[in-house]
């Protein structure tokens, strides 16, 4: 029983951040229906930011993330007025996303991989090496410190889209993007906003990516992959989506690592990736819609 | 006055949908603007509105140049519209879709008054005010859309094919509103698939054709005349009583 708890607990420890790099990628489809494959790809280049800060200026990764959020969203909405405009109202639209995107990675991989070489990265703060017990529950410190970060920017978000006119306006241009243009929506600068407040999202996962996971410059794939699974599940474009989606699959994560062994983890979201879509393509709380 | 000159349109890269149309709208008048499918009713809406830009020409509202302005802009000068698919927010309850539609005003006060003037106007959206807009029946879902229109009180409100997919019943209700919008003093351009209906419930009428004017002329005058029934109105004076 408590063996079982415990796995619980470190599985929802990891769905917090989980939750945060999805959620993100889910605001991007839900506000522009932009698939960015190069989610990934920033996330892992806002990790090297938190890890130079950390590295040259001894900066804590936790804190680098008000840098790395700001930063993050100044290149998202770059990103988007430079790229996406120009395509909006293509009959391709979805998949010229996807190329697009795909090519975006690439970019930053390479760039990435030239800079900074294809070594092995992480920082290294005091909370990542230790843990407290609860009883017999084994918490490590960096993980615990994650979750309660991802759950307060989580929060800040929902409050920040449920709450605020600009929020209720991404919320209502997420809905129906034509009707949110009909009511006097500037759904463009809407789209910048979003791109950007997907970037910062972006952002402050790679601040704690940088101490949770090891990373170098290819490394995105792997966790794109991983993103997407985790976003279809809950749905394409729904914010509870991408977090129940998270949850789940890094508590059954956590199970398959226990039973298993760790090299069968990554299975389980592919798995479950492919079982949603044979089986509910839609997601737990997605429409079904064509991109 | 709002007037079209001369305009010509289309989407993307596509041909032109509209050409060199000209329209003259008097305010406080309702327009009804019929004609054959792809005769360019809904792109004119989409030039007016601001959906879409003028290739050539223009559009001029109260003297000033407005073609090519964005949806947002030509709200503030009050031009507002209903497309014809649904375009409820279908996660957002009813009052939230209202408060939607008074997006552009920055004066709470004055969007709680509106919210209760629509409410005045749809006793049903009051009822269900906090119902998820996206499980409405669809005349409801067209009562929210229209609601959400007028929360700008707009100068010219233009409604494409209002009584699409609707019961009888129901569609006899969204034209008795659309009557009384006139009496608000909104300027009514109405696009009505069904044309005997549309003509029925304005004071004039514009025919449309391959993208350009045919004909205009007071509502029932075009009723009466034997040569625009057997080109446009056609079939559909034959279910003239019934609901066609």
């Amino acid at each position: 029983m408590s063996d079982f708890l415990q796995v619980l607990v470190l599985g929802l420890l990891l769905g917090g951040v989980y939750a945060l790099m999805a959620s993100g990628l889910t605001l991007l489809f839900g506000v522009m229906r932009i698939v960015n494959l190069a989610h990934a790809a920033f996330i892992i280049g806002a990790a090297y930011i938190a890890f130079f800060a950390f590295d040259k200026a001894g900066i804590d990764p936790l804190l680098s993330i008000a840098i790395t959020m700001p930063v993050m969203f100044a290149i998202g909405v770059g990103v988007y007025l430079a790229l996406f405009p120009r395509i909006e109202g293509s009959p391709r639209f979805g998949e010229m996303t996807v190329l697009m995107t795909f090519g975006l990675a690439l970019i930053i991989e390479g760039l990435l991989t030239f800079f900074f070489t294809g070594i092995f990265r992480s920082t290294r703060p005091g909370y990542a090496t230790q843990s407290v017990f609860i009883g017999d529950l084994f918490i490590p410190k960096g993980q615990l410190l994650a979750l309660v970060v991802s759950v307060v920017l989580l929060l800040v978000l929902w409050a920040y889209l449920t709450f605020s006119r600009i929020g209720t306006a991404v919320r209502a241009t997420m809905q129906n993007r034509s009707a949110a243009q009909i009511v006097g929506v500037n759904v463009r600068r809407i789209s910048a906003l979003s791109f950007g407040l997907g970037m910062a999202l972006a952002g402050a996962s790679g601040s704690m990516l940088s101490y949770l996971f090891p990373f170098f410059p290819s490394r995105h794939w792997q966790w794109v992959a991983l993103l997407l699974s985790l976003i279809v599940l809950g749905g394409l474009g729904s914010l509870k989506g991408a977090v129940i989606g998270a949850v789940i699959l890094s508590v059954a994560a956590a199970f398959v690592t226990d039973q298993f062994g760790p090299t069968w983890s990554p299975i389980t979201f592919y798995l479950a990736l492919f079982l949603i879509i044979m089986v509910r393509p839609q997601g737990l709380f997605g429409k079904a819609v064509r991109i | 006055m709002l007037e079209v000159v001369e305009a010509t349109a289309g989407y993307g890269h596509g041909p032109d949908i509209l050409n060199d149309i000209s329209l003259t709208v008097e305010l406080g008048r309702r327009y009804c603007i019929i004609g054959p499918n792809g005769a360019g009713k809904s792109t004119l809406l989409r030039l007016i509105c601001g959906i879409i830009a003028p290739r050539s020409g223009d559009v001029r509202f109260e003297g000033r140049s407005v073609g090519g302005l964005r949806p947002d802009q030509l709200l503030e000068v009050g031009i507002s519209y209903v497309p014809q698919e649904r375009t409820v927010f279908p996660s957002m309850s009813v009052k939230e879709n209202l408060v939607m539609g008074g997006f552009t005003i920055k004066d709470k006060g004055l969007v709680n008054e509106r919210l209760a003037t629509v409410y005045r106007l749809f006793p049903v959206l009051g009822e269900r005010h906090g119902q998820l807009a996206g499980t409405l029946s669809g005349g409801e879902q067209q009562m929210v859309t229209l609601g959400r229109a007028l929360m700008v009180q707009p100068k010219v409100m233009m409604i494409d094919e209002p009584s699409l997919g609707l019961a009888p019943l129901m569609a006899d209700q969204i034209f008795d509103t659309i009557r009384e919008l006139s009496d608000l003093g909104i300027t009514v351009i109405l696009v009505e698939q069904n044309a005997y209906r549309g003509l029925q419930a304005s004071d004039w009428g514009v025919v449309l054709d391959l993208g350009t004017k045919r004909f205009e002329g007071p509502a029932e005058s075009i009723l009466d005349d034997p040569r625009i029934r057997e080109l446009y109105l056609g079939s559909q004076i034959a279910g003239k009583e019934g609901s066609a």
